[in-house]
């Protein structure tokens, strides 16, 4: 394996409030690795700043040991890609539009068809609603919709903000076994999540967050054992 | 008799009422557009169009360019080029100096709005100081000002029919533009959510430029047409009250909104012209806005019911 990504110390904050406070991860190729923590912890403001969404005050990120951009399509046009949280499909745009602007950023480069099949044998349901507007589609195709539109772009890293959000349990399965199977193409995943438990089913390694700190980080085999995690994450099945 | 006179007015009435109406939806599908992307009414929208008519009219009038440049007063078409050109630059460079470093220190489009009011107000005064505030009349000559008889005493000027030919042109090259390119997906998208078009790996800066550009262009072509109507003054701008009034009545932030809001509105004001009294044209025009954000504060075709001022 080698290394794919590598966020060092990151700090961000708005105005007062330091929302991360030296967070580091790496990602090697062909893994899914997990960021847990409550509500607040910083799990989105992390996502944002890997993706040049949110000012860093400092830290770096690399790709394949290159330094990411600070700007925001350009980290997307070097092989970044997020489902952003709360899934933000363009709604009065129809499901096929959403894909296509997914490959915005690789102006016509390599074969979009081919992807976009190969989006739709992973998420039947949305060839058949390929001429629906995104808006009228149930929340669970909304998800599948957003993580087809990243895969548009044909990432190194797909980047997910909290995937289960809001979806009923079954729907979450569905779509944490559809991401293993995008892991097992090949695609590298770094997901943050509030639902530890499902977060440390799915992947090698996960680091937990807790108010911008690394409380802990290690195999998720490992820590879905840990009496710590157990009480604090893995307390309560559902936490939203 | 009588009939047939009312007839004729009405035929006659309605032909300018369409003809007027496309120009306002030349104007109006570019405040639609700007607020469609950056949530406020852009009121110098109607500076953009006094830009693009004042190089229009300097290009015209045989300005020596560097004294070897000079184009002779039938050049409209090349004139208009340079013009719809400037006014699209005048556009961005707005954006991008009065606009831009307001959107990145906050995300009150109030402060926006203000912004484009003192950048209307400069235009306007940038005119009054370089040319004066003389009405000016483009050369009598650069359109062809032939009449046709459609019979019954119905007659169409052919400038009234190039303003609609060319307003046709236009908002068909904007709608090609936005449902077939990849940058007018785009463009539609960030109009559903900005941020995230981000996310897509669009250029939000770039993006935002190329609608100014387009939004000032367009105002031009508007321009030009109101400016053979009526003229060209430092305050022709203010006549984008009409426009704007078409993109409220419509829906902001919808274009096929703007362009049938701006069609009612031309015809509204035609037919109360030729009906009960060219007096009564403005009154009409805005009792109708007021009746509609009374009744559809959100327009024929709007999203959702915000403050759209
Ligand atoms: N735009 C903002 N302005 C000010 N404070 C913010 C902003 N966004 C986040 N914060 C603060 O930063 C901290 C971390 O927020 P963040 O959204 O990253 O948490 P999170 O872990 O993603 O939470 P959740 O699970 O609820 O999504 C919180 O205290 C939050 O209030
Ligand atoms: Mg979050």
């Amino acid at each position: 394996m080698s290394m794919l990504l590598e966020v060092n110390n990151l700090h961000v904050s708005y105005g007062a409030i330091k929302a991360l406070q030296g967070f580091s991860l790496y990602l090697e190729e062909r893994e899914i690795v997990s960021v847990i923590g409550a509500n607040g912890a910083g799990k989105s403001t992390f996502m944002n700043a890997v993706m040049g969404m949110v000012k860093r005050d400092q830290g770096a990120v690399f790709l394949k040991g290159e330094k990411l951009p600070g700007k925001n399509f350009m980290v997307v046009q070097n092989g970044l890609s997020l489902v952003p949280e709360g899934r933000k499909v363009f709604a009065p745009l129809t499901v096929l539009e959403n894909l296509k602007i997914g490959a915005f950023s690789r102006a016509g480069h390599g074969d979009v068809n081919k992807d976009m099949e190969w989006v739709f044998s992973l998420f039947p349901r949305l060839k058949e609603r390929i001429h629906q507007h995104a808006g009228t589609l149930s929340g669970g195709e909304q998800q599948m919709l957003a993580i087809g539109r990243a895969l548009m772009a044909r990432p190194q890293v797909l980047l997910l903000d909290e995937p289960s959000l809001g979806l009923a349990p079954i729907i979450i399965r569905d779509i944490f076994a559809e991401l293993r199977r995008i892991n097992e193409e090949g695609v590298s995943i770094l997901l943050v999540e509030q639902n530890a438990r499902q977060a440390l089913l799915l992947s090698h390694r996960t680091y937990v967050l807790q108010t911008g700190h690394l409380l802990k980080e290690g195999l998720s085999k490992d820590l879905l054992s840990d009496p710590e995690i157990k009480a604090a994450y893995l307390g309560t099945r559902e936490k939203r | 008799m009588e009939n047939s006179v009312q007839f004729s007015t009405l035929f006659q009435q309605i032909i300018n009422g369409l003809s007027l109406g496309s120009v306002y939806a030349l104007i109006a599908v570019g405040y639609s557009l700007v607020y469609s992307i950056l949530s406020f009414s852009n009121f110098a929208h109607g500076g953009f169009l006094v830009v693009g008519g004042y190089i229009c009219y300097g290009l015209l009038s045989g300005v020596d360019v560097y004294g070897f440049f000079e184009i002779p007063s039938s050049g409209i078409w090349l004139a208009s080029l340079g013009a719809l050109g400037g006014a699209g630059i005048v556009a961005v460079l707005t954006e991008r100096l009065a606009y831009k470093p307001i959107r990145e220190r906050t995300s009150m489009t109030l402060y926006l709005l203000i912004a484009s009011m003192g950048v209307s107000i400069v235009i306007e005064n940038i005119f009054v100081i370089l040319v004066g505030g003389r009405f000016r009349a483009l050369p009598q000559d650069i359109f062809p000002s032939a009449l046709f008889n459609l019979g019954w005493n119905v007659t169409v000027s052919s400038s009234d029919i190039l303003s609609l030919v060319v307003a046709v042109f236009f908002l068909g090259g904007l709608q090609f533009f936005l449902s077939r390119t990849r940058w007018g997906l785009a463009i539609r998208a960030a109009a559903c959510d900005l941020h995230t078009a981000g996310l897509m790996g669009v250029n939000v800066s770039l993006l935002i430029s190329i609608v100014f550009f387009v939004a000032g262009l367009l105002a031009t072509v508007g321009g030009i047409f109101l400016s053979v109507r009526y003229t060209l003054y430092p305050q022709l701008g203010g006549i984008t009250t009409k426009a704007f009034v078409a993109a409220v009545i419509g829906g902001l932030g919808s274009l096929p909104g703007a362009v049938v809001g701006s069609l009612i509105l031309g015809l509204a004001e035609m037919l109360t012209a030729g009906f009960i009294s060219s007096q009564m044209r403005d009154l009409v025009v805005f009792s109708m806005l007021v009746i509609m954000l009374l009744v559809k504060p959100a327009g024929f075709f709007g999203r959702q019911i915000s403050d759209k001022i």
